[in-house]
């Protein structure tokens, strides 16, 4: 018993604050019920106990003003509740336009969250069930103090719920369908998420923390240097996170595995990137080659040029006419940035590949580089 | 303020106590096909007794793991997966094979018939058959707990439950499947029963307010038990043949589940606490010798309440992705069915006023019912409403609730019955003194136990919870505490009314001076209740005129012992006796 319990959990969100008021007046006045029911209870029991008594009673039938009295007062009481009630709810359900959108998958047992700038987190769940990539990146739901900040669920198997004390607010996620909530954090600190919707075996292990800080610090977070929150990812605005989306809609990963050649994968059609950058690589013909800026950017347009040692010149050599200049340009961004177990394979189930909410959106037809 | 005063019945002379009956139900017959192939409802009442003190137990021995486990926030004694089968081995058990058949299959069978002045009920072979159908349901939940037991919860929510648990859903869902038309046989039978089978001159208006509220019950099993047949089936039919109906995967809607399962499941916790409500209006009149408060408010609010219950069950689901304005609708629905349950405390505290109360053990499990179903029906308004909801939804503070009205309410209203009809169901009275100590422990346990679940629920606890976070250690302790002695006080009547059996005193016929048509036969009743049709000639609660139904006196009720007593001084109640009777009064 290493804690205890304040006698009022901290309420850290707008919704929180609206909940308190009404959570002790309905305390207040069913305590008052409850108590008065208990109150003519005790004071009856003893009042008419049979020793006190004669052993004979009055014929009371029933009256009906009394009815209508203890029909209609308590209604009128409970409809408070329930118009008070209404009131929190719609301010917790309709979710404002215009704020930024996170958007949290549910699986068993573990949540991840990506940022609108594609900044990506797994905010907590069972070691276990998670991929060594997937443990290096837990840390926490990370949300701005005082901005609202839209978040958008969906579960990827069975139902789950997204429930934060802290915020007062919980909602069931559910798979094949997104729902929506939003929260207004107003206090600093650390604040359990915890899978309310039994899940299975590791229900009690699906829990994880929402971390409020200052918008400063949040944008260090989107940005991939807040560390401390479990996330490096290349984040908007640099061109490493652009590259990687090209690097999403050109396919490239499907060919450039992680880990190829290290024996993990039986049949790697390319090369791994991941530390590609400033290294010797070996080539056909006895040659090799310091990987620098000008060799990434010849092995995309013109991949024939220098192939590697083991490696087949299968891939296509048309990237040149599906890429602008500038864009090549992130794409080498992109790969300088490839350090080993960064690479997201391509079985990867991160929320940018299916449906989420993403800056730019992949063109169709774009999955260039067929074999 | 008036108070309504009727005309008095006319008083008969107070009948002498019957010998007891030589042959009565429990020796027409003896050898064990006797009770396996008997048709008479009281036997078969026993029956239900018997399995259903078995099934108790069962459940009431993994509540007891669960709280153990939960001393420690990793988990004291068991794996999450053992805890998990553990949890839902309790919440199956106890709800569908303790609390829904509870009332209705034990007390409901044993005293319909007698209350209402029949020899049996309408379809005794079909009352017969429906307990087989209940064991053979009890058979496959065994079946599926021997295999390896569940781990979805009672709530069998798909898609966990029909395309990812690798445990046994399909006998367990089965099994509950069946049970089910035991349920709804029984209500059938105590429906028709109450129709056709009143004795002369029992109008509905005499009906005793246990009979109104199992005709209700009747109601809402008949209505609402093939709803949650044919949503088993769905889920049974999508574990087995893959077929998508409510996996998303597979085509289906995980949301429909609830909406059908809760459309069964909400009612269906009104089949288990209307029964109950019943009891305490039989008991609460009887040791306070007074007529029930507003006996048509009672009554219709039992009604009452099996309608609105129909119309709630959205109310379960407020954050599972239901629409806006039908949350809305529901909560404001939900309000509306805590009026009548407000409705019959009021009155049966009204009814203690002026009265001449005794504290036997049934009265006080009376009492302890009156305060727990209060604080567990006022609990319920935090999760009606929205606002609170979307915090306290799924967490410990639902768990607390649950319990407050199942086990505060309906357990000790089923030991009330217990206790109150003990005596005419076997003719023999218990230990006084071990069964008020009982009931003392069972509520001072329960309130240890629950109460801080509700502090729990509050910080946001979730259920189904093995490992929690280490600050909400000091709540769970104290819940597993007041659990150990809730269990201890469970144990108890399992001794002195076993004991009774063999060392009790001799009950007689009515030894509370009860006025129910079902005391004015010897202890234990003959196989065919009445030796001739009873005819009846007044209500059910004439306790004030010292009156039974058959217009008798009431023979003197059992004081509190001590000497100075009044009623043990002065002879029978009633105008008999010599005490005055103050029937006339205006307040």
């Amino acid at each position: 018993m290493n804690a205890s319990l304040p006698g009022i959990p901290v309420s850290a969100s707008e919704v929180g604050d609206l909940f308190e008021p009404l959570f002790w007046y309905i305390v207040a006045v069913t305590a008052g019920g409850t108590l008065l029911v208990g109150a003519l209870l005790t004071v009856f029991c003893v009042q008419y106990r049979r020793q006190n008594t004669t052993g004979s009673t009055p014929r009371i039938l029933g009256s009906h003003r009394l009815e209508l009295f203890w029909t209609i007062t308590p209604l009128m009481i409970f409809l408070t509740f329930y118009a008070w009630g209404v009131y929190i709810y719609d301010r917790a359900v309709q979710v404002p336009n215009d704020i930024p959108e996170i958007f949290v998958i549910g699986k068993q047992w573990m949540w991840k969250a990506q940022y609108p700038n594609g900044q990506r987190v797994i905010i907590g769940g069972n070691p276990a069930n998670m991929s060594e990539e997937d443990q290096k990146h837990i840390g926490a739901l990370v949300l701005p103090l005082g901005k609202p900040v839209k978040v958008t669920f969906i579960s990827e198997d069975v139902i789950h719920d997204f429930g934060v004390p802290a915020f007062r607010q919980k909602i069931d996620v559910i798979p094949g369908r997104y729902v929506s909530t939003w929260y207004h954090p107003t206090k600093l600190g650390e604040f359990h998420v915890f899978c309310d919707q039994y899940c299975g075996t590791w229900h009690s292990l699906m829990v994880g923390k929402i971390h409020v800080v200052p918008p400063a610090e949040f944008e260090q977070f989107l940005e991939g240097k807040g560390g401390a929150h479990g996330s490096e990812n290349p984040v908007d605005g640099s061109p490493a996170f652009k590259g990687w989306q090209h690097f999403q809609r050109l396919q490239c990963q499907k060919c450039h595995v992680p880990n190829a050649g290290a024996g993990t994968r039986e049949h790697p059609q390319a090369p791994t990137l991941e530390g590609l950058f400033g290294r010797t690589v070996p080539l056909k013909g006895g040659t090799s080659v310091v990987a620098d800026d000008q060799y990434l950017r010849e092995s995309v347009v013109n991949p024939r040029a220098k192939v590697v040692e083991g490696w087949e010149p299968i891939m296509p050599g048309n990237y040149r006419d599906q890429v602008t200049e500038e864009e090549l340009r992130d794409l080498v961004a992109y790969i300088k940035w490839l350090k080993p177990g960064q690479m997201i394979p391509p079985n990867d189930k991160a929320p940018s590949l299916n449906g989420a909410p993403r800056e730019t959106k992949p063109e169709s037809g774009s999955a260039g580089g067929g074999k | 303020m008036s108070i309504i005063v009727a005309d008095e019945p006319r008083v008969g002379p107070v009948p002498p106590e019957p010998a007891p009956l030589k042959t009565n139900y429990l020796n027409a017959r003896s050898g064990i096909l006797s009770w396996l192939l008997t048709v008479d409802h009281k036997r078969i009442g026993i029956l239900y007794l018997v399995s259903l003190t078995a099934f108790f137990v069962v459940g009431g021995l993994a509540a007891g793991l669960v709280r153990i486990n939960l001393l420690s926030p990793t988990g004291a004694i068991m794996t999450e997966d053992q805890y998990n089968r553990m949890f839902t081995a309790h919440g199956v058990v106890m709800l569908f094979l303790f609390l829904i058949p509870s009332i209705p299959a034990v007390f409901g069978n044993f005293f319909v018939p007698m209350m209402i002045g029949a020899k049996d009920l309408a379809f005794p072979k079909l009352n017969l058959a429906s307990w087989y159908v209940y064991m053979i349901g009890a058979g496959f939940m065994v079946w599926s707990v021997l295999a390896g037991g569940i781990d979805t919860g009672w709530t069998l929510y798909p898609p966990y439950s029909s395309r990812y648990s690798q445990s046994n859903v399909f006998p367990g869902a089965f099994g509950a499947f069946i049970t089910g038309f035991s349920s709804i046989m029984t209500g059938l039978n105590i429906m028709v029963t109450v129709h056709k089978m009143r004795c002369p001159g029992m109008t509905w208006g005499r009906l005793p307010l246990f009979i109104w509220a199992m005709y209700a019950t009747s109601f809402i099993q008949l209505l609402g038990t093939p709803v949650v047949a044919i949503t088993l089936t769905l889920l049974c039919v999508e574990r087995l043949a893959g077929i998508g109906i409510f996996d998303p995967a597979i085509g289906g809607d995980p949301v429909l589940y609830q909406h059908l399962f809760w459309f069964y499941s909400h009612p269906a916790v009104y089949i288990m606490i209307v029964p109950g409500m019943g009891v305490i209006s039989e008991t609460i009149t009887c040791f306070s010798r007074k007529n029930i408060f507003g006996y048509k408010a009672v009554a219709w609010s039992s009604v009452g309440i099996a309608v609105v219950g129909f119309l709630v069950w959205a109310h379960h689901m407020f954050v599972a992705g239901i629409s806006y304005y039908s949350a809305i609708l529901f909560s404001f629905l939900t309000m509306l069915v805590a009026v009548p349950s407000a409705i019959k405390v009021f009155n049966w505290t009204a009814t203690l006023y002026r009265g001449s109360i005794t504290f036997q053990a049934p009265m006080l499990f009376t009492l302890a019912f009156l305060v727990l179903f209060t604080v567990g029906g006022v609990t319920g308004l935090f999760l009606a409403t929205l606002g609170t909801d979307i915090h306290l939804h799924d967490t410990y503070f639902v768990v607390a609730h649950f319990h407050f009205v199942m086990v505060g309410g309906m357990v000790l209203a089923y030991l009330a019955a217990l206790h109150y009809w003990w005596p005419k169901m076997t003719g023999r009275m218990y230990s006084d003194f071990w069964s008020r100590a009982s009931a003392t422990i069972i509520f001072v346990g329960f309130f240890f136990t629950f109460v801080p679940q509700f502090v729990l629920g509050y910080h946001g606890m979730p259920r189904r919870y093995p490992n929690y976070p280490a600050e909400f250690q000091v709540y769970n302790v104290l819940s597993t505490a007041g659990a150990s002695i809730l269990g201890f006080g469970y144990l108890l009547p399992g001794f002195y009314l076993t004991l009774s059996l063999f060392f009790g005193d001799k009950a007689t016929a009515n030894p509370w001076s009860a006025t129910g048509l079902e005391w004015q036969t010897p202890s234990p009743p003959s196989t065919f209740n009445f030796d001739r049709t009873p005819v009846v000639v007044c209500g059910p609660y004439e306790y004030a005129i010292g009156v039974d139904q058959l217009g008798r006196g009431l023979p003197e009720p059992p004081g509190p012992g001590s000497a100075d007593d009044p009623a043990s001084h002065h002879g029978p109640t009633g105008p008999a006796g010599p005490m005055h009777k103050e029937t006339h009064v205006v307040g």
